[in-house]
């Protein structure tokens, strides 16, 4: 089935209200946060150890993973980034080209998740949690801490959203095609 | 007294019609006079309308390094007003947009009008200026002119009027600007901002380089290819009819229209969410606005901080000798179909996935490159094999997009500005 326009900024609206909707919410569901936190370490670790194949498999058909320079709302001001599942795939095709002079040699990064909350909303699982992300390359390193928002869905667990919100993106930082 | 590495007569040395000294891109001492004679005292854009639409609006930026509040006031006339109390020197404000009819400094409680004048202070009787004229302690004030909504401010004592410093730039600035339906373009508040460890010169050097395109690009060429798309950096720049152009007062232009026949849009590869709102625009009969979608293909370079690149207005900010913020400010065509913002927003973060990186990582490799001492030259003779660059009777240099005579344009106007002394002030 087709997409329309209307369907588009229905997922903009609705990845403004889940940022909203995260920071309204009560504390998480205790008995979901063992596997919450498994699913956003696992990622995490994926995305260290630079798995991007299998860190791709494990998204959605309709992935979104948006990174806003101020979370408002996706057709109201601008992003670093907006990827939608195809463009995902193209992050991992630039990664591998030898002349992606930004990313080559590769960024080292290392990510801490914590503070780790999970809420069931229907069949999906939104998770919210902490993040210090520390990337170097070339003799240099930066430091990003914010916190991201999942949203996983059936039975395997894919990731449906996710959305990073760092704070220091609008302060400005180096070279971010590190970022995902 | 000045140095006599700083002297007019030794900075004039540094750059040469075919090279140009490491030491302008290297050393603290020129950059601290750049501030002033290359920024304080050029024109440079601070602001575009849209920002700032209704009376009290506000908005923040640097000219040269000093901070500097952009007001509409009450009359709807438009101030740029350097961020200092007039009184101990206090920023009195540090958001960097917003709505006031007054500024009140939280330091000492003196309060300033949108327009700059001084308009209260607490307990006057003391203060001597409540005999004298208090005009004296009105807020720094930049000379400000606007041309097609764009605000542009300078700290130079006698300013030549904008559409003179502007020149032959007018013609690709008014076609920027026209592509627009009702010619209205609208900012958005939150620019992209990335730094890159180098001289803001590095920035300049490349937005007209035609030839790096083949090169510091080849990885976003790669996705061009891989989706069938012939990106508009993957043009033979020795064969195509794409022109780069100095067009005096260091502007530069690169028009790229000669060389994609098939539109703008042909040369995009797929953006998020793109088909529907192509589809849509397609059946309404709006298929032909898709153009509007990508950049004009007109990449201008205002000297010394606005680039024109794709929909954004790439604002140059040195913060030191080697360390430069670039801002990116998307924007939009609020009188366009809906769809084409939509798809704006989408392709706004293309290049900087997939280009900008590659930029950002020449720019650090030339700097750490130009720390070395012993190599002490940078060519930029690039296209004057057949002689020297010459100009038009309208004074622009044109040339293949491989010829570096925008660079060239560039650095002439640099090198006078630079070894100008001017007495900076505010009126």
């Amino acid at each position: 089935m087709s997409l329309t326009s209307r369907d588009v900024t229905a997922r903009y609206d609705e990845l403004a209200e889940l940022v909203v909707d995260v920071e309204r919410r009560g504390p998480g569901d205790v008995a979901l946060v063992a596997e919450a936190a498994t699913l956003v370490a696992h990622e995490a670790r994926l995305l260290a150890a630079r798995r991007y194949d299998e860190w791709l498999a494990g998204w959605s058909d309709d992935a979104v993973l948006w990174v806003p320079m101020v979370p408002t709302h996706p057709a109201a001001d601008q992003s670093l980034l907006l990827d939608d599942r195809r463009r995902l795939a193209e992050r991992v095709r630039w990664r591998a080209e030898p002349s992606a002079w930004g990313q080559q040699p590769p960024s080292r990064t290392t990510r801490v998740v914590g503070s780790v909350e999970a809420w069931r909303s229907g069949d999906r699982v939104i998770v919210r949690s902490g993040l210090v992300l520390h990337e170097h390359r070339r003799a240099r390193a930066q430091l990003l801490v914010g916190h991201q928002i999942h949203e996983f869905v059936d039975e395997a667990s894919r990731c449906r959203t996710k959305i990073l919100l760092l704070p220091q993106l609008s302060l400005g930082i180096r070279n971010p095609s590190f970022l995902l | 007294m000045t140095a006599d590495h700083l002297t007019p007569e030794a900075l004039h040395r540094l750059v040469e019609p075919h090279r140009v000294h490491r030491r302008i891109y290297t050393d603290p001492e020129i950059f601290e006079l750049e501030q002033t004679r290359v920024f304080a005292a050029s024109w440079s854009y601070v602001a575009h309308e849209s920002e700032i639409p209704a009376p009290g609006d506000f908005t923040t930026t640097k000219v040269g390094g000093r901070p500097v509040v952009v007001t509409r006031d009450g009359a709807g006339a438009v101030h740029a007003l350097l961020n200092r109390c007039s009184h101990r020197g206090a920023l009195f404000t540090l958001a960097s947009s917003g709505c006031a009819k007054r500024f009140t400094c939280p330091y000492h409680g003196w309060s300033f009008a949108n327009d700059g004048r001084l308009v209260s202070l607490p307990f006057p009787q003391n203060h001597p200026v409540q005999d004298g004229d208090r005009s004296q302690f009105d807020l720094g004030r930049l000379a400000v002119a606007e041309y097609r909504g764009f605000v542009f401010a300078t700290l130079h004592p006698d300013p030549e009027p904008l559409e003179e410093w502007l020149g032959p730039a007018t013609e690709p600035f008014d076609h920027i600007v026209d592509r627009h339906p009702g010619g209205r373009l609208r900012v958005l508040p939150s620019p992209q901002q990335l730094e890159f460890d180098g001289t803001w010169k590095l920035a300049w050097d490349n937005a007209a380089a035609g030839l790096h395109a083949t090169f510091a690009h080849r990885s976003y060429n790669v996705l061009g290819s891989d989706a069938d798309i012939d990106t508009v950096l993957a043009r033979d720049p020795g064969r195509t009819p794409m022109v780069a152009k100095a067009l005096g007062h260091g502007h530069m232009v690169v028009d790229q229209r000669p060389g994609i026949p098939d539109g703008p849009w042909s040369t995009m590869r797929a953006v998020p969410f793109r088909e529907p709102l192509v589809e849509e625009l397609v059946a309404s009969g709006a298929g032909g606005d898709l153009d509007l979608a990508t950049g004009s293909m007109v990449n201008l370079s205002l000297f010394p901080n606005l680039i024109f690149v794709g929909n954004q207005l790439l604002v140059v900010e040195p913060i030191a000798v080697d360390r430069t913020r670039l801002s990116a400010h998307l924007v939009l065509a609020p009188d366009a179909p809906a769809e084409i913002d939509l798809l704006r927003l989408r392709v706004d973060e293309d290049f900087i996935s997939f280009g900008t990186p590659d930029d950002l990582d020449m720019f650090e490799r030339v700097q750490q490159g130009l720390a070395i001492p012993e190599m002490e030259w940078i060519d930029v003779s690039r296209g004057l094999r057949d002689g020297p660059d010459v100009p038009a009777a309208d004074g622009v240099v044109t040339g293949p997009i491989t010829s570096e005579a925008p660079q060239r344009g560039y650095l002439a106007r640099y090198r006078d500005l630079l070894t100008t002394e001017v007495i900076t002030r505010v009126r």
